[in-house]
This record gives structure tokens, sequence and C-alpha cells, in this order.
């Protein structure tokens, strides 16, 4: 059950790397025109993204937290006793990394729900750069230490 | 006050109470995996590792709630500044990585 729920994570982070990925992409870089692949990758309409996001975000934080306990027994108590203090360390700052997101999360949909005007501007690129960088870091660590140490 | 426009308050609120929190280790709930068993506030181990971050997200959540209730009324005709919202929760980021640098220098 362990497995199948650090799988489901793990495909719902992808899902979320991909939202937050194009809605930042067209937020700080946006394509006038959708032509090849890069421009057409940032050639979306990132506001359409952002209930997906809050979604998405919120289902792959849950399962983490469920399948959370696991990893606090087996895998970082083997990091401690295998000293390996930076992967035990990038996971300490995932974690806080993603509640300070979480707690954002209720800003960065009022800010994107809103019709764009110049004020808000900023608000949005900023809090979709902040989710974007805290879902990669947090997507690349949870790698790193599951290659590391599964969680079984 | 629309309760969106709270949502600035919220997030640094949440940003910074999660600091103080982690740092002082102020659990709202202790869960003990080991034993499948939960505490009020901060527990020593049971048998086991005590997890306390679930016990974090509980009190940071309490905190910005209070918080942003008390300044409905002190913000009722004040506009809230946005950059609040993704600047004090920034801050925190960075904060972070130099209050875990510790890992990072063995």
């Amino acid at each position: 059950m362990v497995v199948f729920l650090l799988i489901l994570h793990g495909l719902c982070a992808v899902a979320l790397l991909g939202a937050i990925t194009h809605q930042t992409f067209a937020a700080w870089w946006p394509a006038r025109k959708a032509i090849g692949f890069t421009p057409s990758f940032r050639a979306v309409q990132g506001a359409k993204f952002t209930n997906a996001i809050v979604i998405l975000f919120i289902i792959t934080f849950v399962l983490g937290a469920v399948i959370y306990p696991p990893y606090r027994l087996n895998g970082r108590t083997y990091l401690e006793t295998m000293r390996m203090w930076s992967v035990n360390g990038s996971f300490e700052l995932k974690e806080q990394f993603l509640a300070i997101g979480l707690g954002m999360l209720p800003f960065y949909w009022h800010v994107w729900r809103q019709s764009l005007d110049d004020t808000l501007a900023l608000a949005r690129k900023m809090t979709s750069a902040l989710l974007f960088f805290a879902v990669w870091f947090g997507f690349i660590t949870g790698h790193v230490v599951n290659n590391v140490k599964g969680i079984m | 006050m629309n309760i969106a426009r709270l949502s600035p308050i919220f997030s640094a609120a949440f940003a910074i109470a999660y600091v103080i929190i982690e740092q002082n280790n102020l659990a709202l709930f202790t869960y003990h995996p080991r034993i499948n068993e939960w505490g009020w506030l901060m527990e020593p181990s049971r048998n086991g590792p005590g997890m306390y971050w679930f016990g974090w997200l509980g009190s940071s959540a309490l905190v910005a709630s209070l918080v942003a209730l008390i300044s409905v009324p002190l913000l009722r005709n004040r506009p809230v500044p946005s950059i609040m919202g993704w600047a004090v929760p920034l801050i925190c980021m960075v904060l972070f990585v130099y209050l875990l640098r510790a890992f990072f220098f063995r």
C-alpha cells in the first residue's frame, strides 16, 4: 500500500510540475505566437492552470504526508546511520519549503483568479515562481532520497 | 472585508509562524509513528521517534488564521499590500536555507 501511495504521490507531482512549469514560463516569458515547441510551451493562458495547481498541490501534499511516517522510521533512520547529512538536510528543506508553499496557496489562488492588472502582475509572477521552485526542489529531493533508501 | 483580501496576511503570518514554531518545536500535536499514536502539543518520543511536522503545520495554520482574523478590523479601509503575500514566504524560505546550513557543512 505504501509503495502504491508513493507512486501515486510521484505521478501527482509530475502533473503538478507540468502545470506549474507551464504557468511560470507563461508569466515570466510570455510568447505571443505558438510557433515551435518552446513558444508553444510558453503561450498558454496561465490563469487556467490555477485551480488544477491548487488541487494537485493539496493532493500531492496529503499523499506525501501519508507516506511520511514510513520514511521517518526507515528512510531517515538509514540516512542518519550512514551519516548522509546533505541528503537528510535536503529533505528537511523540502518539507519546510512545501509547508510555506501550502500556507501561500490562498494568496496564490487569490492573485491568479483576479482579472490581470498591473498591481498584481508581480505577485502572480512571484507566487508562481516560489511554488515552481518548491515543487521542483521537492520532486528532485524526493527522488534522490528514494533512490538512496526507499521507504520500505 | 473580502476574505480573499486577507490572503496576503495569512500567507505572511503562516510563513513567519512556521519558522518560529519549527525552531522552537511548538507543535500543536505529536505523532508517534512506531506505535501509531497521537498526542497533544509537543511530547517526547515514545518507543521510537516522534513526528512534529504535522503539529507545526497545525500550529502555523491556527496562528495565521488568528492573525488574519485580528487584522480584519484594523485593515477595514486600508489597502493590503500584495507584496506581503510573496516576499515574506520568500524571505522565510531563504532563512530556512541558513538555519539548516549545518546539514551541508559537516
